[in-house]
């Protein structure tokens, strides 16, 4: 098991994630995922469980009960470090609608747990979030979920080497998801 | 019953700022238009074996899609017919039978009521099974891969109410052997918008692009060309009837960028000798990058095929899938899914700023002094003309040539004129 001086050092990483996140500081941000990182959000479909009696299933063969979409399915972000940093460049246009007016995001960071990653120098790390957004008037969302990320000890920083992002939600109730989470 | 030509000046292409927020216009078109029309329920491949089902809707009505255990498509009103529960509740699933959760009816995915809990004892089998199916959807047909589907017995078949808009829709659909299929899981979203503004941008709205997604452009300035101008590209705009549009580069220069990676790039080359047996040297050759099927399903060169439900007037819910050629390399399929879901799903690049767009202008729609001003939609009114090559009334590749013949559309359907009338009122 990761060291309570590991898991502080975690939790310090995130919390700092999310304040550049907030602060629009999006260049300081990308410089905390490695080269090689897979950022990923997948969609989710409503399905019944296997032991659900509301459907009698005709063929178990073609029954999936798995909510989330695989990795050569659909989802809102499947971004490596290049397109990450094309988003952000995006926004440095001054043209990016819109997040222009900005978005006024607070990012919520909580539940972390750190566990063993399948390298010597990697974790493996667990995080609800909970993500407010308010942008021009009276527009707001919510966004609630689990993020799944391993992060790599690389000269001496974490950084982001993969990162899943479960998004509690069916039908995104937003317009876009113009932010990052 | 509101009359639609006092909303739309035909005329001078001026249309009322009503038709995007008025709630009496809305049930109007819930009722004139969406359980009139031909609607898109999905497609064949997310339904491909017996018993496989989707969820839909036909405006703002559930509709469940089934493929039965003989193999043979249906679709069905998803409520029940006792109380009104909703009988399938998941998005996607396999089944014999559906069971309403509330009191247990039973329908089997032929539509059927077959089982009633207590139809002796509590019934006296008195109830005429028979009687008490799912609401089947009148007419249900194909269109290569595509199901559809209308509430109206009297509409004229698909084929037909689709019209030359199939001359187009072939070029996604029809030029590889084995046609085309949905990539996995569908992207759903919400917009505050009025369903007619992201309809007619997909239609027809070829101005919007180098303003709207300058940003996105300027950032994937990797395989995008400096010159914005050349964006635009050389082509036209082609309403084929029945307000259907779709905007198309021609004569096409095979040098000019297309959105997405050059790999995508190379498969159009790879294919242009089948493509060009198949469908003939005009459009094997040209390009699209957007149209609609009257009224609400658009597909994207991205490639993308998608929905936009109506809500209530002033909200839709965007359902949106990645069509690729079912035949198509795997490396070619994962290429399309990446570029799509990166440009034109919720958080796609492009696709952000059409929203902040739609969203606007329906707010903006409400107010009662702006209501007194219409919108203008005259943009190269006088340009049009018709083609040996292409079917359809053509106009320049930037101009509202699409949607003046959409809103054309909408104005017959909201006036309730039959479909006799209207097929012969259509100008082709």
């Amino acid at each position: 098991m990761p060291s309570e001086a590991i898991e502080r050092e975690v939790e310090k990483f995130l919390f700092k994630e999310a304040r550049l996140l907030d602060d629009w500081k999006f260049h300081e941000w990308l410089e905390l995922f490695t080269e090689d990182v897979h950022y990923w959000m997948p969609v989710r479909t409503t399905r019944y469980s296997r032991e659900s009696k509301a459907i009698a299933v005709l063929d178990r063969a073609h029954q999936r009960v798995d909510e989330l979409a695989n990795e050569d399915e659909l989802a809102i972000f499947d971004e490596t470090k290049q397109t990450l940093n094309m988003r952000v460049a995006r926004l440095d246009t001054g043209q990016a609608w819109a997040e222009d007016p900005k978005s006024r995001t607070r990012h919520c960071i909580t539940n972390i747990e750190v566990e063993e990653g399948d390298n010597a120098n990697e974790v493996q790390v667990f995080n609800n979030f909970i993500t407010y957004r308010n942008r021009l008037e009276t527009e707001v969302d919510i966004f609630v979920g689990r993020r799944e990320d391993t992060l790599r000890k690389e000269d001496g920083d974490w950084k982001i080497c993969r990162r899943k992002i479960i998004l509690d939600q069916n039908v995104l109730l937003s317009k876009n998801m113009s932010i990052f989470l | 019953m509101l009359d639609p030509r006092d909303l739309v000046d035909t005329d001078n292409w001026l249309i009322s700022r009503k038709l995007f927020f008025d709630r009496e216009v809305y049930e109007q078109e819930l009722e004139n238009i969406f359980a009139r029309c031909w609607l898109y329920l999905g497609h064949e491949s997310q339904i491909a074996n017996p018993g496989d089902f989707i969820s839909a809707y036909m405006g703002e009505d559930p509709v469940l899609v089934v493929r039965d255990s003989r193999g043979k498509v249906g679709a069905f009103l998803n409520t029940c017919r006792h109380r009104g529960m909703r009988v399938c509740r998941a998005d996607a699933g396999n089944a014999a039978a559906f069971t309403c959760t509330y009191h247990g009816w039973t329908y089997g995915n032929d539509g059927k009521l077959v089982g009633v809990p207590g139809y002796k004892e509590y019934y006296y089998e008195e109830l005429d099974m028979e009687q008490w199916g799912l609401v089947p959807v009148a007419q249900v047909e194909s269109y290569k891969g595509l199901i559809f589907g209308t509430f109206d017995a009297s509409a004229p078949p698909l084929r037909e109410y689709l019209g030359d808009i199939t001359f187009y829709l072939d070029k996604i659909l029809d030029r590889c052997e084995g046609g085309t299929e949905i990539i996995g899981g569908v992207h759903k979203w919400t917009m505050p918008c009025n369903w007619k503004f992201p309809s007619e941008n997909f239609l027809g709205d070829s101005y919007h692009f180098t303003v709207t997604h300058i940003s996105a452009m300027k950032a994937q300035s990797s395989n995008m060309p400096s010159n914005i101008a050349a964006v635009r590209g050389q082509g036209f705009s082609t309403s084929p009837g029945n307000g259907h549009g779709i905007m198309i580069d021609w004569p096409n220069d095979a040098s000019r960028p297309i959105l997405g990676p050059p790999l995508m790039q190379q498969y159009n080359a790879d294919i242009a000798e089948e493509m060009e047996q198949r469908l003939g040297p005009e459009r094997a050759n040209m390009r699209y990058s957007a149209g609609n099927v009257f009224p609400n399903v658009s597909f994207h060169v991205s490639p993308s095929i998608r929905i936009w439900h109506p809500r209530g007037p002033d909200k839709i819910e965007i359902w949106s899938w990645c069509i690729v050629d079912k035949a198509a390399p795997p490396e070619v399929k994962e290429a399309m899914r990446i570029n799509y879901l990166r440009t034109f799903s919720a958080a796609g690049t492009f696709e952000q700023d059409d929203g902040e767009n739609w969203s606007q202008c329906t707010e903006s729609s409400r107010g009662i002094i702006a209501q007194r001003y219409n919108l203008n939609y005259s943009l190269g009114q006088h340009q049009e003309r018709t083609s040996e090559e292409f079917p359809g009334q053509i106009g320049p590749r930037v101009s509202e040539h699409n949607q003046r013949y959409f809103y054309g559309r909408w104005v017959d359907l909201m006036a309730g004129t039959s479909w006799a009338e209207i097929t012969n009122t259509i100008t082709k």
